[in-house]
């Protein structure tokens, strides 16, 4: 199979400090990949070179076994979506901000046609969000912009959606909404990468996790047989006992 | 915006302008303001009757009309400008000053001011242009130095944006203590006014103000993107380092054209499309296209309040902006929803 995405010897540092050290890994269509590690490991660094938003020093990123460098902004657009750990709320209406993900789609002085806004309505149904169509994202609570933001990018329709930190500030309900709904785009064929600090959430939800250290690739591998008690205290420099969550038989960390 | 809703802002915006027209120490009626410019008009001057005085003429289409027709101008530039830089510096306090554009215009303005038209090196009509080629010096200078890691950084533009303005704002001040004459024609200046400006300045403002219009409609969409944050931005598709030295250009020349001729009007920049923000929404070609007709019409309102409410003194129309705008724009602030950036 090919790979959807490919890093070859990919470095990368700001300035003199060297953030990620010669880094290869492979993303396959239709799997949920998490990124773990401390801070500072260089996770978000890494998923900003997936998107082409920071370019490498060393190595190459393909995507489609074509190398990244090689596509156009609006191109990119159209097969990778971003949500980035920050975001800005301006008084759009949920309506008109998740219609800012079909903008790659039509022309500069163009409007979104009835496709674009039919894949808006669908993708607010998706994301629960669809009565709130109306309302001005600032006005909305965290967990609401958190879906609206997961709308926006569900809307561009990639075939890969990288997130970082997604869950962050989220309550535990909205947690395992928003992992449930990334998972439903894996079935659908969608790889998705996001970095994630929940452990346990990573071990319920993700295929494959990458971990990250000090911009090295420690290992990856299925959760369940990378989140050993000795790695993590490598890791995170914390001890865990590790138990098994009586029904799925997944690995659940307690500190 | 509907057909309806278009004529309804085009028949406001000729009322104001006949109204505007007619109103000041000379009082000339509506219908003789009405008859003075249609008998201006190919194909249609064989239906007037003409009987009114020359120098109501005069006053009408030499002195009146140029300044009115320039308060839309400067007005709707000032406000498109401010669109733009509080668009991409993504700040609900950015105005067309922010980066230095009044600073450098007030020195350019001042230098001319003081050194070349006392000594007759160059005509008064010169003036916008020394005003024009320090805002754009100033604007340069302020771009170079908020570039962090060869990237424009919003935060860094901003406040090398305030302390360009101060280095350049103290000069003023120096220059106006060491040379005292035409000291008032400077501190005129620089409360900004439309008084005495006629159709040289129109010519000078207008290109510059409707290529900026244009262009900025032209950027809309991308504005929009790049309100989600940059990283957001670039993966729908934006150059966002391109943008914004686009917007940053385009908003600081509309704001120079516009400075050069008026001098410095504060508030209407800063105002306008913060206060349309809240009625009609963050979307930018909505947001580009009301600021243009309200930003002109509020700032020839104060204009004509300006020169006329205490006739025949003239008052700064600064003033009146500020003072008008200003608790107009704490109503909204304190009604509160949706408010920029929350």
């Amino acid at each position: 199979m090919v790979d959807k995405i490919r890093l070859e010897g990919v470095s990368y540092s700001y300035e003199r400090e060297s953030v990620l050290k010669n880094i290869n890994l492979r993303l396959q269509p239709s799997r949920f990949y998490g990124i773990v590690g401390p801070n500072g490991a260089g996770k978000s660094t890494l998923l900003k070179l997936m998107d082409a938003y920071l370019k490498p020093q060393q190595g190459i990123v393909f995507l489609n076994d074509r190398s990244l460098a090689t596509y156009s902004l609006s191109d990119l657009a159209r097969e990778i979506a971003m949500v980035p750990q920050h975001s800005h709320y301006f008084p759009f209406t949920v309506e008109e901000m998740v219609l800012l993900g079909r903008t790659p789609f039509y022309t500069r002085l163009g409007k979104p046609s009835e496709a674009d806004l039919e894949i808006a309505k669908e993708v607010m149904e998706v994301t629960g969000i669809r009565h709130l169509a109306h309302r001005l994202v600032s006005d909305l609570s965290g967990g609401e912009r958190q879906r609206a933001t997961l709308a926006r990018a569900f809307a561009q329709r990639t075939g890969v959606l990288l997130l970082d930190e997604p869950t962050t500030h989220l309550d535990l309900e909205y947690q395992i909404n928003t992992c449930r709904l990334l998972k439903d785009r894996v079935e659908e064929g969608v790889t998705v990468v996001a970095v994630l600090h929940d452990l346990n959430l990573v071990a319920s939800f993700c295929d494959h996790v990458f971990v990250l250290d000090k911009g090295n690739l420690i290992t990856e591998g299925v959760p369940t047989k990378v989140f050993t008690p000795d790695l993590i205290e490598e890791v995170f420099h914390v001890s865990i006992a590790r138990l098994h969550h009586p029904v799925s038989g997944r690995p659940i960390i307690v500190p | 915006m509907k057909l309806r809703k278009v004529s309804a802002i085009v028949i406001l915006i000729v009322a104001v302008v006949l109204v505007a027209t007619a109103v000041g120490s000379v009082h000339i009626p509506l219908m003789e303001v009405l008859g003075i410019l249609t008998s201006k008009m190919p194909g249609l001057s064989a239906f007037v009757h003409r009987d009114w005085s020359k120098a109501r003429e005069v006053i009408v289409l030499n002195v009146r009309l140029p300044r009115v027709l320039l308060a839309l101008v400067v007005g709707g530039g000032l406000s498109v400008s401010g669109v733009l830089f509080q668009g991409s510096l993504r700040n609900p306090l950015a105005d067309p000053f922010i980066i230095g554009v009044s600073a450098g215009a007030s020195l350019g303005a001042a230098t001319g001011l003081l050194f070349f038209i006392p000594q007759g090196l160059v005509g008064i009509g010169a003036l916008p242009l020394f005003a024009f080629v320090g805002a754009m010096l100033a604007t340069w200078t302020v771009s170079r130095l908020g570039k962090q890691r060869g990237r424009l950084e919003p935060t860094s533009l901003i406040l090398a944006g305030v302390a360009v303005s101060a280095v350049l704002t103290a000069i003023v001040s120096l220059l106006m203590v060491l040379r005292i004459q035409n000291l008032q024609d400077v501190y005129i200046w620089l409360m900004g006014s439309l008084s005495g400006r006629g159709w040289q300045h129109l010519a000078v403002a207008t290109p510059y103000v409707a290529i900026g219009v244009v262009l900025a409609l032209w950027l809309a969409k991308d504005l929009n993107v790049y309100l989600l944050g940059e990283e957001a931005a670039h993966s729908l598709g934006i150059d966002v380092q391109r943008l914004q030295s686009l917007v940053l250009i385009i908003g600081s020349l509309v704001a120079a054209a516009c400075v050069s001729v008026s001098g410095v009007i504060g508030f209407v920049g800063l105002m306008v499309p913060h206060a349309l923000r809240l009625i009609v929404g963050a979307e930018h070609r909505r947001l580009i296209l009301h600021s243009i007709w309200v930003g002109a019409v509020f700032l020839l309102v104060t204009d004509t309040l300006a020169r006329t409410a205490l006739s025949p003194t003239e008052l700064p129309v600064g003033i009146i902006t500020a003072c008008v705008g200003g608790p107009f724009f704490i109503f909204l602030m304190k009604r509160g929803s949706g408010y920029y950036g929350r």
